[in-house]
């Protein structure tokens, strides 16, 4: 560390910079346990492949709402132009 | 994008120092393993990357220091406490002294502090590792020295009473 400021002296920048060489060597408080590369490659291709899925599916997803409306729509047409010309033939039948 | 190949090369070469980077800024193993992992998935993601390895290296610092600095907004939003880092019972005292000395920075401080002895970044890399401005940096990281620095001296490491 060379960019001195006002607050710490050349000699007290020494022995900080002894300090985090020193923190540098010290032993962690345990090994990393991370993946090897080619776990990490696997993921990221299983992460590319998967948004590469939901980006296929996302106007499908989007469309939904609008295709349950429009389908419960066009049901409440259809029963209430099927429904008296229903009961008429109920009533013939039975009369 | 970077080749199966390449990505081994440098993931063998800088995975341990990144994460020294990060266990020494967080002071917690666990979230070192899972920010070093995610950092070089969103490195494996990225398109357009540096061409040389100082480039990647510095890139991937970059990641890490902004995964770390997501954690600590999300847990000052939370108020959550940080979790104090477990030591090796074969320590000797003299590691135990050091790393207890640091892990009572602010985590931000303890990051700065690394990248600007250890890593030997400038107040631009440093910036962009955080996510702070340049003219922050040079504040926080003065700060942060003075802190390091008063520190020692209540321990009788430098000489000196703490100001």
């Amino acid at each position: 560390m060379t960019q001195y400021d006002g607050d710490i002296t050349a000699l007290e920048d020494q022995a900080l910079s002894a300090f985090m060489e020193r923190l540098r060597g010290a032993a962690p408080g345990r090994a990393p346990r991370m993946p090897t590369a080619d776990v990490l490659i696997l993921k990221a291709q299983l992460i590319r492949n998967w948004e590469a899925q939901r980006r296929i599916r996302r106007p499908i997803e989007l469309m939904e709402p609008f295709e349950i409306v429009a389908t419960a729509a066009a049901a409440v047409l259809l029963l209430s132009w099927s429904v008296p010309s229903a009961f008429a033939w109920v009533e013939r039948l039975i009369f | 994008m970077l080749t199966e190949h390449a990505f081994g090369e440098l993931y063998h070469r800088h995975a341990r120092a990144v994460w020294a980077y990060v266990y020494r800024s967080t002071n917690d193993a666990a979230d070192a393993d899972d920010i070093v992992q995610e950092a070089f998935l969103r490195l494996l993601q990225t398109d357009i990357l540096p061409d040389d390895e100082e480039g990647l290296r510095r890139y991937v610092f970059r990641i890490a220091g902004n995964l770390m600095a997501d954690r600590w907004r999300k847990r000052t939003r939370e108020k959550r406490h940080e979790v104090p880092s477990t030591e090796r019972a074969d320590a000797s005292p003299r590691d135990l002294d050091v790393t207890r000395t640091f892990a009572e920075l602010k985590p931000r401080e303890r990051a700065l502090l690394w990248l600007a002895y250890v890593e030997g970044g400038s107040h631009a890399d440093i910036a962009e590792s955080l996510r702070v401005g340049r003219a922050s940096v040079k504040v926080m990281l003065s700060r942060a020295r003075v802190r390091l620095r008063d520190l020692l001296k209540a321990r009788g490491l430098i000489k000196g009473e703490p100001e």
